[in-house]
């Protein structure tokens, strides 16, 4: 079934609230929903997560494998992300493989977390050349009312900061805790009747355009950018969001332990 | 084997709400109303709401149900697709309606619908027909039904519509808290319409009445949601 | 009393490994209304087991062919989370999952009355957060919960439970671990109210005795399951619970 049809209705509301600065559910520009974490809430994973913003509910497991190391690489672990957006979390997601938007969720998150070097791939080594661990990361949305982003990003730092390599059911070892030394974190922001809002709700998603996402380290180094879906922003508009970023990701980073 | 547990409502705890499967008792010639089916048994209830009983019916209130439609209700369509003669309107129902060109606000060149009606576009309209698999046709051919080209469109559960308005004070006072010129439809949603800021004023009540929606013991407290004043 | 190997399962005095006697199930929770965004939805608890299930519809049923001219199509998927067993699970196309979908939505068409919506599509989602043992008895009881919860009308709510064999005995609803060791699996899907059964699947090896005492225990077991239903669909929708 093709996507239903954009209400020009709010689209035109949305629009006629950006007028006054103003937006749908009453919050400021760059106002985010409150964010609850709970991490350990998945009995089956060694490091989990469940993030709730507003209507938006993700998960968020982290498993481990061992691995052969790769020939160019024989000292180092691996790490994978996997996003997970089923028909469970909300109307609009439909049955089948991974659609073209779960996919680029995955890899966003991943580029994030993999290019701030949070994770040591050599500590992931268990015997060069032959054994290693591999860090598989598992996002999975339970319910969608937008910005699934950096409901999963910020899920999947609680997650892996929390995880424990489990040596010894693996008999490689003792149990220890999965060493993250940094924290990537992420804000997204869709433009939503033509200006750049933060965190914005399914509806804003629905009647808006183009979206940002961008991942910024422990000292503001930025990690990874997305930009998707059709529309085009200026370097002001961009500076002008990175500047909230910095902020944003600062708060972020201190809602996890 | 468990029916101890399956009556409506818990007794001595006050409560009268019944699950699915839940015996109501024998039928004493009454009436059977929505979510109520005659067993061999007796009957039960079919879903999840308020049991309402009297000596001429017997039904449950729901506390959440799916639009549907019948004839003669005022609804709020989209749009969903054009073909040369006539549009689908999504109506918020089990099934898409039909609007013939013959029933739609304006005729058209062949081939030219979409500049009457296009895609993503709302309208008021009336159901003017249903068939027996619930597909039905709606007519824009009447007072006040049309195009709706300002404000917002919200929903809310269709029975809470009636629960809420039927007095017709509560939207009374909700158009005069906020300014707003509101109407409702019967498929669940609402139109409203005036200045951003009224109609912000408007969808935050919505927000928080469905936050509660499905609660019917709310009910006055959500008609006082709708009449505050604005601060 | 008898082994399995080495590893006894039941002691002397007929106490399980986690504390059970044979006939009880484990703790169970359940609560309705846990997706904000689904039209109904239901998370059952039951032991180590976590599954949550989501109803949408009915809606207008894609593509076409698969509607049906006389009710609505029950579009059951049942999925386990990659990280819901202790191997990840990769996710995708899995034959195990078709077959739960597909007995599930049969045993639910059974109660919904789906020709009030012909040509329609009722969308049921059941996802295994964390599985333990008997998933796809966890996954029918929280999709009936789930179903009731969008109000779709249907004339009975189903609960599905499991009775087996351990060591030579037959126990109600087998954990993980008595699973590993466990001859022989009886789920059933009984009615709360008719106490018809409209799932039904066996594998193993059951005397006529012990299938006796098996089905005993499942149709014993769905009582306290049907009030904690109840009591959660009574919270998520304003009954005093």
């Amino acid at each position: 079934m093709a996507a239903p049809p954009v209400p020009e209705l709010l689209r035109a509301h949305l629009a006629e609230l950006a007028k006054n600065d103003e937006r749908l559910d009453g919050r400021g520009r760059f106002e985010g929903r409150a964010v609850e974490i709970e991490t350990g809430v998945l009995a089956r994973a060694e490091g989990s997560a469940r993030v709730v913003m507003g209507d938006t509910i993700v998960l968020a497991g982290v498993k481990f494998q061992i691995m052969t190391p790769y020939p160019d690489r024989p000292t180092s672990g691996g790490f994978m992300t996997s996003a997970e957006v089923r028909p469970v979390s909300g109307v609009h997601w439909e049955a089948g493989p991974p659609s073209p938007e779960a996919i680029e969720l995955g890899r966003v998150v991943d580029r994030g977390i993999r290019e701030s070097g949070c994770l040591d791939m050599e500590d992931l080594c268990i015997l060069p050349g032959e054994k290693a661990w591999q860090v598989i990361l598992d996002v999975f949305a339970l319910s969608d009312d937008g910005n699934l982003f950096d409901a999963f990003a910020t899920a999947a730092m609680a997650a892996l900061r929390t995880a424990v390599i489990p040596g010894e059911r693996f008999d490689v070892g003792e149990d220890r805790p999965l060493p993250v030394s940094k924290k990537p974190m992420m804000c997204s922001y869709h433009r939503v009747g033509g200006r750049y809002v933060y965190d914005a709700v399914r509806r804003e998603e629905i009647g808006g355009a183009e979206r940002i996402h961008i991942t910024l380290g422990d000292d503001d180094h930025v990690h990874s950018l997305q930009k998707g879906l059709k529309g085009a922003f200026t370097a002001d508009e961009f500076a002008e969001i990175m500047d909230h970023a910095r902020q944003r990701c600062a708060e972020l980073r201190n809602m996890i332990e | 084997m468990s029916n101890q547990s399956a009556h409506g409502g818990r007794d001595g705890r006050g409560s009268r709400l019944a699950t699915p499967g839940a015996m109501l008792g024998a039928r004493e010639g009454r009436r059977l109303g929505h979510g109520v089916v005659e067993t061999d048994s007796g009957l039960i209830a079919t879903k999840v709401g308020f049991i309402h009983s009297d000596e001429k019916t017997i039904s449950v209130l729901p506390t959440h149900t799916r639009y549907t439609p019948r004839p003669g209700d005022l609804v709020i369509g989209v749009v969903e697709a054009v073909q040369s003669n006539l549009w689908f309107l999504d109506i918020n129902a089990p099934f898409n309606a039909l609007l013939p060109m013959s029933l739609g606000p304006g005729k058209a060149e062949f081939g030219g619908a979409r500049n009457v009606l296009n895609v993503g576009q709302t309208v008021l309209c009336r159901i003017q027909e249903v068939d027996e698999t619930h597909s039905s046709v709606v007519t824009m051919k009447g007072l006040g039904l049309r195009r709706i080209d300002s404000g917002l469109v919200e929903s809310l559960p269709p029975h809470l519509m009636q629960t809420l308005f039927s007095d017709g004070a509560a939207l009374k006072s909700l158009k005069a808290s906020t300014e707003c010129r509101v109407v409702l439809a019967e498929n669940g949603r609402m139109w409203i319409d005036g200045s951003a800021d009224s109609i912000t004023e408007v969808v935050a009540r919505i927000d928080r009445i469905r936050s509660m929606a499905r609660d019917i013991s709310n009910r006055n407290e959500m008609i006082a949601i709708l009449s505050e004043e604005v601060a | 009393m008898g082994g399995y190997g080495d590893v006894q399962m039941i002691d002397e005095n007929g106490i399980r490994v986690d504390g059970r006697t044979a006939g009880d199930i484990r703790p169970v929770e359940i609560r309705a209304g846990v997706i904000p965004v689904a039209d109904g939805s239901a998370e059952v608890i039951w032991g180590t087991n976590h599954v949550i299930a989501a109803v949408y519809g009915p809606m207008e049923a894609h593509p076409r062919k698969i509607q049906k001219q006389d009710r609505a199509v029950l579009d059951v998927r049942y999925n386990m989370a990659p990280f819901s067993t202790t191997d990840r699970i990769r996710p995708g196309f899995n034959r195990r999952s078709r077959e739960i979908s597909k007995v599930t939505a049969e045993a639910l068409e059974t109660v919904v009355l789906t020709e009030l919506y012909p040509r329609s599509k009722i969308r049921v989602e059941i996802e295994v957060i964390t599985a333990e043992a008997g998933t796809r008895c966890a996954g029918i009881t929280a999709a009936s919960v789930a179903l009731a919860d969008a109000g779709i009308p249907m004339t009975d709510m189903v609960i599905s439970v499991a009775s087996g064999k351990i060591n030579g005995i037959v126990v109600c609803d087998l954990n993980k671990e008595e699973d590993n060791y466990g001859e022989a699996d009886l789920p059933m899907g009984i009615c709360a109210n008719s106490g018809a059964l409209v799932f039904l699947q066996m594998d193993g090896d059951l005397s006529p005795e012990e299938f006796q005492q098996a089905w005993d225990y499942n149709m014993e077991a769905i009582a306290p399951v049907h009030v904690l239903m109840i009591e959660a669909l009574e919270k998520a929708n304003g009954g005093e619970s």
